[in-house]
């Protein structure tokens, strides 16, 4: 099946959000199916780079849409939330993002860049997962350190 | 049957079977023929003076569709009623059967998709009528598995005491190319945009 999808200018306006917050993004459509059915609608920020624009799965929302058998054009709106997972959490960094919709298993898209403005994450949070392969590895030697000490100890006494 | 090549084009068949123009005495051989544009086999029938190609395992006269005229959406469930209607002259004609299909016009033929029949009888008409006075339809139910593609029509009668025509040779049949708009199981999704996003 051929869908075909016409973009008009959204002209979002930039939004800021910080760390933990849950964005709601709605959408509007027109669409024709012939029997009633469920689809599924995606959201989330996502960053450009010079390999192309790469999604921030982490904060990806989805929700479930029914829509009502239409054999002509019906008009669809839809509501779908996400979180912003912080970096520390695997999650999305501070910065500037886009926001992309889209339904699953349909061409239907719609995004536009740079209106995301994300911050909150701490500096705190980052030196500690950056330190946290060097503590894991002091707790391991930690618990070797003894057994080897006493398995040494008890070579002597023989 | 010895086979022949002819520099015909389709569109020149349709305008002979508009009966427009009389056949050239060149074209009233019988026998098997090939479009030079398109190369496709065709049989020419001097009895029904058309053009015939195969669809579906029958042979069925080039030229019959035509682009629909409107425009029906359909959607699973939905009861579709096709009504023809002619201007007959003659004798009373019992057991007419009316031929009604759906489904997809191609390059090879008419596809069939979905086919029923209906039996009807003609009155004796003695006089050229100055409207259609014959007329007949049937309803079909639109399945849940009809394709997005199923959007063509095309309709024949035969048969009868006296028969009027054979059901592979009528010369009685028309179509419309492109008569339905196929809404199907999957959602199609046009003007899809973002109306706004905050936090909530």
């Amino acid at each position: 099946m051929t869908l075909d999808i016409v973009f008009e200018p959204m002209a979002l306006e930039p939004k800021t959000f910080n760390i933990g917050d849950k964005v709601r993004v709605t959408v509007s459509f027109k669409y024709v199916v012939g029997v009633n059915t469920t689809v599924k609608l995606l959201a989330g920020p996502y960053y450009t780079n010079i390999f192309g624009k790469h999604l921030v799965s982490p904060c990806v929302g989805q929700a479930d849409i029914p829509l009502s058998a239409a054999s002509t054009p019906a008009q669809g709106t839809g509501m779908v939330d996400f979180v912003l997972i912080a970096k520390s959490l695997g999650g999305i960094d501070n910065g500037t993002y886009g926001l992309r919709v889209w339904v699953e298993d349909t061409n239907a898209i719609a995004e536009q860049d740079n209106v995301l403005i994300v911050s909150g994450n701490t500096g705190g949070g980052d030196t500690f997962s950056a330190m946290l392969p060097m503590l894991m590895m002091i707790m391991v030697m930690g618990m070797i350190m003894p057994m080897t000490r006493q398995m040494a100890e008890g070579v002597d006494e023989e | 049957m010895p086979l022949k090549t002819l520099d015909l084009s389709l569109k020149a068949v349709r305008v002979l079977q508009d009966g427009s123009n009389p056949p050239e005495q060149g074209l009233l051989l019988p026998g098997w023929y090939v479009d030079p544009q398109t190369g496709q086999h065709i049989f020419y029938d001097p009895s029904s003076e058309k053009f015939y190609t195969l669809a579906g395992g029958v042979y069925i006269p080039l030229g019959y569709m035509t682009p629909a005229p409107k425009q029906v959406a359909v959607a699973p469930g939905d009861r579709l009623k096709v009504t023809i209607s002619f201007k007959y002259t003659g004798p009373a004609i019992t057991g007419v059967t009316g031929y009604y299909c759906l489904g997809v016009y191609g390059l090879f033929g008419f596809d069939e998709k979905l086919v029923q029949k209906t039996t009807f009888n003609i009155s004796q008409v003695v006089s050229p009528p100055a409207s259609p006075n014959v007329s007949d339809s049937f309803t079909f139910t639109i399945p849940a598995d009809i394709g997005a593609n199923w959007d063509d029509i095309y309709v024949k009668i035969f048969g009868g005491s006296p028969g009027i025509a054979g059901e592979v040779t009528t010369p009685y049949l028309f179509g419309y190319e492109n008569a339905l708009t196929i809404a199907g199981i999957q959602p199609n999704i046009t003007e899809f945009k973002i109306a706004d996003f905050a936090r909530v």
